[in-house]
C-alpha cells in the first residue's frame, strides 16, 4: 500500500523535475545573455570566439543543445541529465555533478541543524502562547513573530560578527569552515561535523560547530518567529476542537490537556518542516556569502554571474530535487502520523 | 510567512464596534506602519533631492565615524541655524568617502521603485490571470497552473538573480524578474478565492438576471477576490526590499555607485569586520524598519478584512 503511494509520488516527482529542467533550460536561453563573450573576453578575436562557441555547443541548432542536455544525444559524451553528469561546468571544466557534491552537504548541514534549533525554540514557545492567549509568552511570540519574519539575514549575520567576532571576541572571523591550522577529516559524508565524530576527530568537531555558531544563529534567529507563529496557529486550532473540549469537561489538568493537544498539532508541524526547509535553503545563500562558508549558494552565486549555463542548470535541478526529496519524505511521515491519511 | 494572523487574545476575538477611523486610530502597529509607508514613499520620490551632500560624490573625508549621540542635538541646532560651513555627516562616511547618510536616504529611489513596481505588476497580472483560471476551467488555463507550479517549485532567490544577471542588471529587468517571481501568488490566491465566489448565491442571481459570464467576472466577482491579494501585496513588498537589497548584495542587482540599501551593505561588509560598523549598519537599518513598516499595515488591513 505505502510502497504504491511512495512510487507514484516518485513518478511525480520526476516529471516535475523534467518540468524544471525543460523550463530552466529554455529560461536561460531566452534572456539576452552572451556566454561566449563573457567566456573569451570583449577583446577576443572573431576566430576566437567562433572556437569557443564550437566547443560550448552553442554553434548547434537548439534542439541539439536540449538532446545532449537531457543526455539523449551521443555525439559530445558525458554531457547529460541521463546519465547523472549534469554536463561539464564552462569555467572549471569539471562535471557539475562533482561539483555539486562537494558543495551541497556545506548547504545541507547548516539548513539541517538551523531548522532543527529553531523547532526546539519554537515548539515550547508557540505551546505556552496558544495555552495563554494574551500572556507573557504570547506577547514576546507575538511581536518577535512579526519582527524577525521578514528581515534581511545577511545583515544580522554581519551584526553578529561584529558583536561576537569584532566585539567579545567569542567567534572565529567569518571565513570559512574551520579553523585553517586544522587538517580537514577525509571526506565521507561531506557534512564536517559528522565526518569529525566518524573518524573520532575530537579538534575538527569543536573547530567545526563553533565555525557554525554564528550561521546557524542567524538562521534560527530570522526564520524561528514564524515557526512559532505557526506552531500556535496549530496549536489554537487543536485546542479548540472537540475532543480537546471533552478532555476538558473530564476535568484533566491544564497540562494533561496541551500534551494532548500537541500530539494534535505536531501533524501539521510536520508540512512545516518542509515549508521552512525551503525557505532556509533559499535564504543559505547570502548567509553562506557573509561566513564564506562555500555551500551551493556560492556555488549558484558563483557560476550566475560567469555565464556557467550547465552550473545553473545542475543547480536549479538539485535545489529543486532537494525540496521534492524532502516533501515526499514528510508525505510518508505524515501518512504514518496520521492514520485517517489515505495513500 | 505570508500570514500574519495572530494578534494576542485572537483565541476569543471580542469585537470592536467603533468606527473604521477610530480603530485604525488607536491602532499603533498601524500608525508605526503607515508613517514608515508614506516616508518611503516621500523618499523614494525626494530622497536624492533633499540629501545634504551628493550621494555620488566622495565628500574627501575617508571613513569618519558618525558623530557621538549625545552631540546630535547641538550640532542639529548649529546646522539649522546656519552656524556651520558643512553639515555633519549624520551616519559617518565610508572607505570612499561617501557621506552615508545622503546614501540612506536617496536609496529608496532605486529599492522601493524595484520592490513597489515589481509587486504592482505581479499583482495586476496575476489577479487578471487567476480570475481567467478561475472562471474558465479549461485545458488553457490548467497548462497555465502547471506552469505556475513549475515557477514556484524554483528557488526565489536563484531564480531572480538568475533573471537579472542573464538580462543585464538595468532597474526595468530588476523590476521584470521581481513581477515573474511573484506573479504565481497572485494567480493562485486569485484563483482559489474566485472559485470560492462562483459558488456563492449572488452569482447565480446575476446568472439568472441575464449577465454574461464577463460581466459577472469583472464587475462582481473580481471587486470580491482581491481582499486576499491585496493583503499579499503588502506582504510582497516587504519581501521585495529585502530581495532587491539581497540581489545588490551578492552583486546581481543594482549596479554600484547607484545608492542602495543592499549594495552598501556589502561594500561595508569589508570594513565591518576590523570595527568599521557605520558604512553597512544605518543601510541596513533603513531595510528592516521599511520591511517593519509595511507588514505592520499588512497585519490590520487583514485584520480589519477578517472581522467583517
Amino acid at each position: 500500500m505505502i510502497g504504491r503511494f511512495v512510487l507514484r509520488r516518485l513518478g511525480i516527482a520526476v516529471l516535475q523535475l523534467l518540468g524544471v529542467a525543460l523550463a530552466v533550460f529554455f529560461l536561460i536561453r531566452l534572456l539576452p545573455a552572451d556566454p561566449v563573450a563573457r567566456l573569451v573576453g570583449l577583446n577576443a578575436s572573431e576566430e576566437a570566439y567562433a572556437q569557443a562557441e564550437r566547443t560550448l555547443g552553442l554553434d548547434r541548432p537548439v534542439v541539439d543543445q536540449l538532446l545532449s542536455f537531457l543526455g539523449l544525444s551521443s555525439d559530445r559524451g558525458a554531457d547529460g541529465l541521463a546519465d547523472g553528469s549534469l554536463g561539464l561546468s564552462w569555467v572549471t571544466g569539471d562535471p557539475v555533478f562533482l561539483e555539486i557534491g562537494r558543495f551541497l552537504p556545506v548547504t545541507l548541514e547548516l539548513v539541517t541543524l538551523a531548522l532543527l534549533i529553531s523547532f526546539l525554540i519554537a515548539i515550547p514557545l508557540g505551546m505556552a502562547s496558544a495555552t495563554r492567549p494574551g500572556g507573557i509568552a504570547d506577547r514576546i511570540a507575538f511581536v518577535w513573530g512579526l519582527f524577525a519574519g521578514a528581515q534581511p539575514d545577511y545583515w544580522w549575520g554581519l551584526l553578529f560578527v561584529f558583536l561576537f567576532f569584532f566585539i567579545l571576541g567569542i567567534a572565529p572571523p567569518p571565513l570559512g569552515r574551520i579553523d585553517p591550522l586544522l587538517i580537514e577529516p577525509s571526506v565521507i559524508t561531506g557534512f564536517l561535523t559528522v565526518d569529525s565524530l566518524l573518524q573520532g576527530r575530537l579538534d575538527t568537531f569543536v573547530s567545526a560547530l563553533h565555525h557554525l555558531m554564528l550561521p546557524i544563529l542567524t538562521q534560527v534567529f530570522v526564520v524561528s518567529g514564524a515557526i512559532t507563529k505557526m506552531v500556535r496557529q496549530n496549536m489554537i486550532r487543536a485546542l479548540q476542537s472537540d475532543y480537546i473540549l471533552y478532555a476538558r469537561c473530564c476535568g484533566l489538568s491544564r497540562r494533561a490537556v496541551g500534551r494532548y493537544a500537541l500530539r494534535a498539532a505536531l501533524t501539521p508541524a510536520v508540512t512545516l518542516v518542509g515549508i521552512f526547509y525551503g525557505v532556509l535553503l533559499s535564504a543559505a545563500v547570502t548567509v553562506e556569502l557573509v561566513f564564506s562558508l562555500g555551500g551551493i549558494g556560492e556555488y549558484a552565486i558563483r557560476s550566475i554571474l560567469s555565464f556557467d549555463y550547465p552550473a545553473i542548470q545542475g543547480v536549479v535541478l538539485i535545489v529543486a530535487l532537494v525540496s521534492l526529496l524532502i516533501y515526499l519524505l514528510l508525505d510518508i511521515i505524515h501518512a504514518y502520523l496520521d492514520p485517517r491519511v489515505k495513500y | 510567512m505570508t500570514d500574519l494572523t495572530g494578534a494576542p487574545g485572537a483565541a476569543l476575538p471580542a469585537v470592536d464596534r467603533r468606527g473604521l477611523l477610530a480603530r485604525l486610530r488607536s491602532d499603533r502597529f498601524f500608525l508605526v506602519g503607515v508613517v514608515i509607508v508614506f516616508l518611503s514613499l516621500f523618499l523614494a520620490a525626494f530622497g536624492p533631492l533633499i540629501s545634504p551632500y551628493d550621494p555620488l560624490r566622495s565628500t574627501g573625508e575617508i571613513s569618519t565615524p558618525p558623530p557621538p549621540i549625545e552631540t546630535w542635538p547641538r550640532l542639529l541646532y548649529e546646522t539649522v541655524s546656519g552656524q556651520r560651513e558643512a553639515p555633519p555627516h549624520w551616519f559617518g562616511t565610508d572607505q570612499s568617502g561617501l557621506d552615508v547618510f545622503s546614501r540612506v536616504i536617496s536609496a529608496p529611489r532605486a529599492d522601493m521603485t524595484i520592490a513597489l513596481g515589481g509587486a504592482l505588476i505581479s499583482l495586476v497580472i496575476g489577479t487578471f490571470l487567476g480570475l481567467l483560471a478561475g472562471f474558465y476551467r479549461n485545458w488553457a488555463t490548467e497548462f497555465m497552473m502547471r506552469i505556475s507550479d513549475v515557477l514556484q517549485s524554483f528557488p526565489v532567490f536563484i531564480t531572480a538573480m538568475i533573471l537579472v544577471a542573464l538580462s543585464g542588471r538595468q532597474t526595468g529587468n530588476l523590476v521584470l524578474a521581481l513581477a515573474l517571481v511573484y506573479t504565481p501568488i497572485f494567480v493562485r490566491l486569485t484563483r482559489a478565492e474566485v472559485m470560492a465566489q462562483s459558488s456563492r448565491g449572488y452569482v447565480q442571481a446575476a446568472l439568472a438576471v441575464g449577465n454574461s459570464r464577463w460581466t459577472i467576472a469583472i464587475k462582481h466577482v473580481l471587486p470580491n477576490s482581491l481582499v486576499p491579494s491585496l493583503v499579499q501585496m503588502s506582504v510582497t513588498v516587504g519581501f521585495a526590499i529585502i530581495l532587491t537589497a539581497g540581489l545588490s548584495f551578492v552583486g546581481a542587482g543594482v549596479r554600484p555607485p547607484t545608492p542602495e540599501w543592499g549594495s552598501m551593505i556589502s561594500i561595508g561588509a569589508q570594513q565591518l569586520i576590523l570595527g568599521e560598523w557605520w558604512p553597512s549598519v544605518f543601510p541596513g537599518v533603513a531595510i528592516s524598519l521599511t520591511v517593519l513598516g509595511y507588514a505592520f499595515v499588512g497585519h490590520t488591513i487583514e485584520a480589519e478584512f477578517r472581522e467583517t
